[in-house]
């Protein structure tokens, strides 16, 4: 916010304010106008804060159409003075409504309507009135209120409007100012109050939302351009980092990024335009005040940025990466052995299994699966592509492993779809998965075996060793960004920087000293050498435990394991 | 009636009661939803408060699957189609999450609007 008022001279803001001491229709419809222009202009970035899975999330394009309604509405009406401009408003956003935001929306201008009445001009105070109006309004439209969202961030607007105001001599400049500020930081503190947007490492969309409409009424007094989205820093958690070969260009020879925290309030246009000047590519992100910097640069200057960025602040990881050896041509993986499916006649019962990975396709092949559907952690296969998977087999009797847990609920809508006999064994990960298979009968009754297979999967333990996506605490475990975590049957149960010791406490936590079999999936990117070191600590340390090792070849988590 | 699953550990059954109560939950936090109303306008009892946790919600099973109706107040002046959609939509996806597994039909029936205002 500081960054906006800096950029206006002393002299020029007492003119400004000059000039919009009373506000009339017209001039409110070209502020509200400039609002809309600049939500239009970031509505992606608030598009990326939803957290909700919902049909009609997207917070951003919601209020923007919302916005637009309204706009539409007011470009018709003559109306000279501001009272009944801002009804027109209202009235237009009401008819445009889109989605819980937009209806909020709606509600903070007919709250603000209704505070001006049929006022010619506003002023500080008639303004601070309204705002106070549309906070009281939007509060009356529901009777659980939940703190943390658009609402909250209208309601300290509206009592730092009020503040404002109450100053001899304030201007509508002055509010709006303190009304920026205020739901810049309002938004800022919106994870303190709704655990949710904590989880997920954002702030509220729709407070976010608000925040840019009343910057962009002040953007536009300022005479600043609304057209250009500010160079945006994300949470870290959406720093989008996997860079696939296809995509490297000639000079984006070297991956770069390092974690820093800067000893000053980092200047984030300065900062563009240095890294700018180095090379491609550039994300910059930002969680709990550690700063993450992603930028591809050509050979031989790959060190430039972290030299950079080491005059700013204290450097806490750097991680290189040569993106030549991912060029098509280059290193060629060995080729890897085809995939089995077993074939089943019909009247028998076939399985689909969901695999993260080909190696663990192969196992579930192996195995006597006759169907596998590509999917994990990351790309969960839709309710569509289980069917399909189901529909193609040559029986009427199927049963699906989901083989994680956010695919149950897609299995289960198949189940309603199909026209076949299907049955889902809710089997939350691979080794669960695999455990169940061993109870397959395939000329049993489709129930019974469903049931048999799904007490042969409470036989195992699942561990799955990743890296954490963002800084938080989960099942009580503090854990940093970038370090490996341990989960036990989805449990977060340990935390490091060390892949070995997260891998030996998960086993301790599984009760590793009373188990027999422990078998290793490992992931595509871990090398076979550092697994066998891997499996030899383990033995080690429990030497009664027998440890077998597969390919698992799933990406983003370098081993799942079970344990029985 | 209650919804039952089985597990290897035994028969879970969830109550329609229950089910009704995370949907009225859910529905008061959704946003112009400003009261659950009686079945029976017809009575001219409109409970917009209601103390009973679940007022407002019938819970029915049909064809195995569980369907829920909403009985709402909404509030007057809000675009009460929007309202409308986005409570199924958020009671929908609170009743899925606690309960693990999908349901039939969120059906929202608008019994009547709230003045909070006089324009």
């Amino acid at each position: 916010m500081t960054y906006l008022m800096a950029r206006v001279d002393p002299a020029d803001r007492e003119r400004l304010a000059e000039r919009f001491r009373q506000i009339d229709g017209p001039m409110l419809r070209a502020l509200a106008e400039a609002g809309l222009t600049w939500l239009r202009t970031n509505q992606q970035l608030v598009n990326s804060l939803n957290v909700f899975p919902v049909p009609d999330g997207d917070t951003g394009t919601n209020m923007t159409l919302t916005m637009q309604a309204a706009l539409e509405e007011a470009s018709e009406s003559g109306e000279a003075s501001v009272g009944r401009m801002a009804k027109a408003i209202a009235h237009g956003a009401l008819m445009g409504a889109r989605g819980n935001s937009g209806v909020i929306l709606s509600q903070l201008w007919r709250g603000l309507a209704r505070g001006l009445d049929d006022l010619a001009t506003m002023d500080a105070a008639a303004l601070a009135r309204a705002l106070d109006a549309a906070r009281e309004t939007a509060y009356k439209g529901v009777v659980q209120p939940v703190e943390g969202t658009i609402l909250t961030v209208a309601k300290d607007v509206a009592r730092a409007g009020l503040e404002a105001a109450s100053t001899p001599g304030a201007t509508n400049l002055d509010v709006l100012e303190a009304v920026v500020a205020t739901a810049d930081e309002s938004v800022e503190r919106t994870p303190e109050l709704l655990p949710v947007l904590r989880e997920a490492g954002v702030v509220d969309s729709g407070g976010k939302g608000l925040f840019f409409i009343f910057e962009g009424m002040l953007r536009t007094v300022y005479g600043l351009a609304l057209n250009e989205p500010l160079l945006e820093v994300k949470p870290i958690s959406q720093l989008q980092l996997e860079q696939t070969a296809e995509a490297i260009e000639p000079g984006q020879d070297w991956e770069v990024i390092v974690d820093f925290q800067p000893s000053a309030d980092l200047d984030i246009p300065a900062f563009y335009r240095q890294l700018g000047e180095m090379g491609t590519s550039i994300q910059v992100g930002e969680g709990d005040g550690l700063y993450r910097m992603h930028i591809h640069v050509p050979d031989r200057t790959e060190f430039q940025p972290v030299e950079y960025v080491r005059t700013l602040g204290t450097i806490t990881n750097v991680r290189i990466e040569n993106l030549m050896l991912q060029m098509p041509g280059s290193a060629q993986a060995p080729s890897k052995p085809p995939l089995r499916l077993a074939t089943p006649s019909p009247g028998q019962i076939a399985v689909v299994a969901v695999s993260p990975g080909d190696g663990l396709s192969r196992v579930f092949g192996s195995l006597g699966v006759a169907g596998v559907i590509d999917g994990g952690q990351t790309m969960n296969p839709s309710t569509q592509q289980i069917l399909e998977a189901v529909e193609q087999l040559p029986t009427d009797k199927v049963i699906v492993l989901p083989n994680n847990k956010n695919v149950v609920l897609s299995a289960c809508q198949a189940v309603e779809l199909t026209g076949k006999q299907l049955a889902v064994v809710p089997s939350h990960t691979g080794p669960q998965g695999i455990a169940a298979m061993l109870a397959l009968d395939p000329d049993g009754d489709l129930q019974s075996v469903a049931a048999a297979m799904e007490s042969s999967m409470q036989a195992v333990r699942t561990i799955e060793l990743t890296v954490a996506t963002r800084t938080a605490k989960v099942d009580g475990v503090a854990v940093e960004v970038g370090q490996t975590i341990g989960l036990l049957d989805d449990t977060l149960v340990a935390a490091g920087q060390d892949l070995s010791s997260v891998l030996q406490q998960t086993f301790e936590k599984a009760g590793a000293g009373s188990a027999e079999l422990a078998t290793l999936y490992y992931g595509e990117a871990l090398p076979l050498p550092e697994v066998h070191q891997l499996a030899a600590q383990l033995l080690s340390r429990w030497p009664a435990l027998q440890v077998e090792i597969h390919a698992g070849g799933q990406p983003h988590y370098p081993i799942i394991a079970s344990i029985e | 009636m209650a919804l039952s699953q089985s597990q290897p550990a035994g028969r879970i059954t969830i109550s329609q009661k229950a089910v009704a109560t995370i949907a009225a939950q859910a529905a008061l936090r959704s946003y112009g939803i400003v009261g659950m109303a009686s079945r029976s306008l017809a009575e001219g009892i409109v409970q917009a408060l209601a103390r009973d946790p679940r007022h407002g919600v019938e819970v029915s099973q049909r064809d195995g699957q569980v369907h829920i109706d909403l009985y709402v107040v909404i509030e007057y002046g809000t675009r009460v189609t929007s309202v409308s959609s986005s409570v199924a939509h958020t009671v929908r996806y609170q009743v899925e999450r606690s309960l693990g597994m999908p349901i039939g039909d969120v059906n929202v029936h608008v019994q009547d609007l709230h003045i909070s205002f006089t324009e």
